[in-house]
């Protein structure tokens, strides 16, 4: 099982120049996960509204993150590439990252390492074959991570992981193939969270405006003394609302154009955390 | 069977105390943490929770000693053993140590051996680790023996798991005396997130159910309001209740700091830990039938 290298968290370093680099981790799925009505009818009310995310949603992220210039990571369920290719191959042409979350939304937590593995496989392949990407990270799509997780992504050559929700910086695994990344995200922070489900929505567009300027104001000012990392976890379901869209370019408003800030895919993160060890 | 005393109308802090506010630190990190249908814990929960550890509490006793605040730090057994850096540095910073549960354990489904036995084991580890004899005490879960419990078999002063008053009362039992110092819904979980279990939602796309910032925020200073405001005539006091996993989390810990600054502005206004709410609230003596 894989074991966390431990006391390495404060000892990343990010390039010189970087102050706070911040994540956009985008989710993007087609309402494979909803719930099912009794007898496996469809639930059009929760599955559309995920669904939402692939049809339209994500078309209003690109254009957003084009004019602002900013490059983000994007978890693609294997369904959702085969469903909505074009928002994959369209993603990957504007120079965003992507990576694996799955086939199906299939759970991983209780599931044999060869269904787990074979899951890795088919999701990294569906990619492949759909983009022309081969995928270096992951995220379980519902964040529930089996005590094998980390050894069949480094086995399986994935460079990072991020599954989990305990830190905000980035740290080392050493597994039984190599040391993996993990880097740290959480559903406190996440539009969902605020403007997702369930109903009634807790937040609205002004309450996760408040979510995220806090979160900045208090990662920048604590970044002056010691290494720290934005990571937003966003569905292309709730952000992909022009409501929520809007809350998203007002964040980019503050953050873009000042150096100090950087946006930054998880390879880049996940480079920097293992070239911090060697110095 | 214990016998308690309520506060009298004439109950009083000490003079220039208007408003105490203990603000109460849950130091449990993913001991809490919610099981899946099958009965194992939530990966998902854990992880979420202990961030609490290994982050959370760190930025809470930051903001505390930033603004020079004393506070109640109520610590699982079982944190304390496997982060007992952290323990360590609250100590160090003067705060009043309690105990709280030594895995967060449901005590209301506990047989009054296994509560006794895990008061015990809880309060031999805070010996062990930190050299400290702990005086109070915080079941989240209660169980009807709880209070008796703490009277026969330990010799803790305080006891805080209570939620059913406004200020502290007296309790007598098994030859001696404590004081319980009930909590309140001045805290993250009532104004923040709702985390009884998030592997149970109306969809698997849910996650904590929580309120944004603001909305706790103002819910905070309305509550301080009211109680400044009722303290010019009666004794009140403010327990707030923060955990290391929900406002250790940045974009809250500003909630608690934005409060701070705030409440710090009003004249007796004083923070304070439950060591000396419990010996104000012995000094004042005002206690039994009026």
């Amino acid at each position: 099982m894989a074991a966390e290298i431990k006391s390495n968290t404060d000892t990343v370093r990010w390039p010189a120049g970087i102050r706070l680099p911040v994540m956009l981790t985008f989710e993007h799925q087609a309402g494979e996960g909803a719930p099912l009505f009794a007898g496996e009818r469809p639930n059009y009310m929760v599955g559309g509204a995920i669904q939402y995310g692939a049809r339209r949603g994500i078309w209003n992220i690109l254009e957003l993150l084009e004019k602002y210039r900013v490059k983000a990571t994007f978890f693609v369920l294997g369904t959702t590439a085969e469903k909505y290719p074009e928002t994959v191959q369209e993603a990957v042409k504007a120079g965003h990252e992507i990576a694996g979350m799955g086939y199906g939304f299939a759970s991983i937590r209780t599931a044999s390492e060869e269904q787990e593995r074979e899951n890795v496989r088919r999701s990294a392949k569906v990619l492949e074959d759909i983009a022309g990407v081969k995928i270096c990270g992951w995220r379980c799509p519902d964040y529930r991570v089996s005590p094998k997780t980390l050894d069949i992504l480094a086995e399986e050559g994935l460079a990072w992981d991020s599954s989990l929700l305990n830190d905000e910086l980035p740290y080392l695994f050493e597994t039984r193939a190599k040391k993996i990344v993990e880097i740290p995200f959480t559903t406190s922070t996440a539009d969902k969270t605020y403007v997702g489900y369930p109903y009634p929505q807790r937040g609205g567009p002004d309450g996760l405006t408040s979510v995220w300027n806090n979160e900045l104001d208090v990662l920048y000012q604590e970044s002056e003394k010691a290494p720290r990392l934005m990571n937003l976890s966003l569905q292309t379901w709730a952000t992909g609302r022009p409501a929520t869209l809007r809350v998203l370019g007002r964040l980019l408003e503050r953050l873009v154009g000042h150096e100090e800030f950087r946006f930054a895919q998880c390879n880049e993160v996940a480079a920097w955390r293992l070239n911090s060890t060697e110095r | 069977m214990w016998n308690e005393k309520g506060y009298r109308k004439s109950f009083r802090w000490p003079e220039g105390v208007r408003l105490p506010i203990a603000i109460s630190v849950h130091h449990q990190s993913e001991e809490a943490t919610c099981p899946m249908p099958d009965g194992q814990p939530d990966p998902f929960d854990y992880s979420e929770r202990q961030y609490g550890a290994r982050r959370g509490a760190w930025r809470l006793l930051n903001i505390m000693g930033r603004h020079g605040v004393r506070g109640t730090w109520l610590i699982c057994g079982a944190t304390l053993e496997k982060y007992p850096e952290v323990s360590r540095a609250v100590q160090k910073a003067g705060h009043c140590i309690a105990g709280h549960t030594y895995a967060h354990e449901m005590m209301c489904n506990m047989p009054p051996d296994t509560e006794t036995a895990l008061i015990k084991k809880t309060v031999l580890v805070f010996e062990d680790l930190l050299g400290e004899h702990i005086r109070g005490w915080r079941t989240c879960f209660a169980s009807h023996n709880t209070l008796d419990l703490l009277l026969e078999h330990s010799d803790i002063e305080w006891d805080g798991s209570m939620w059913n008053d406004d200020l502290p009362s007296l309790i007598e039992g098994h030859g001696r005396e404590m004081l319980e110092i009930p909590f309140a819904t001045y805290s993250d979980t009532a104004l923040g997130v709702d985390i009884t279990n998030p592997a149970f939602p109306p969809s698997r796309f849910s996650t904590w159910n929580a309120n944004p910032p603001d909305f706790m925020l103002r819910g905070l200073k309305s509550a301080f309001d009211a109680l400044y405001e009722r303290g010019a005539e009666r004794a009140v006091m403010m327990p707030l209740v923060v955990h290391d996993f929900i406002t250790g989390r940045p974009f809250r810990s500003k909630v608690l700091d934005e409060f701070l600054i705030y409440a710090k502005q009003f004249e007796g206004v004083i923070f304070t830990g439950h060591d000396e709410l419990a010996r104000w609230a012995r000094q004042s003596g005002e206690f039994g039938r009026e």
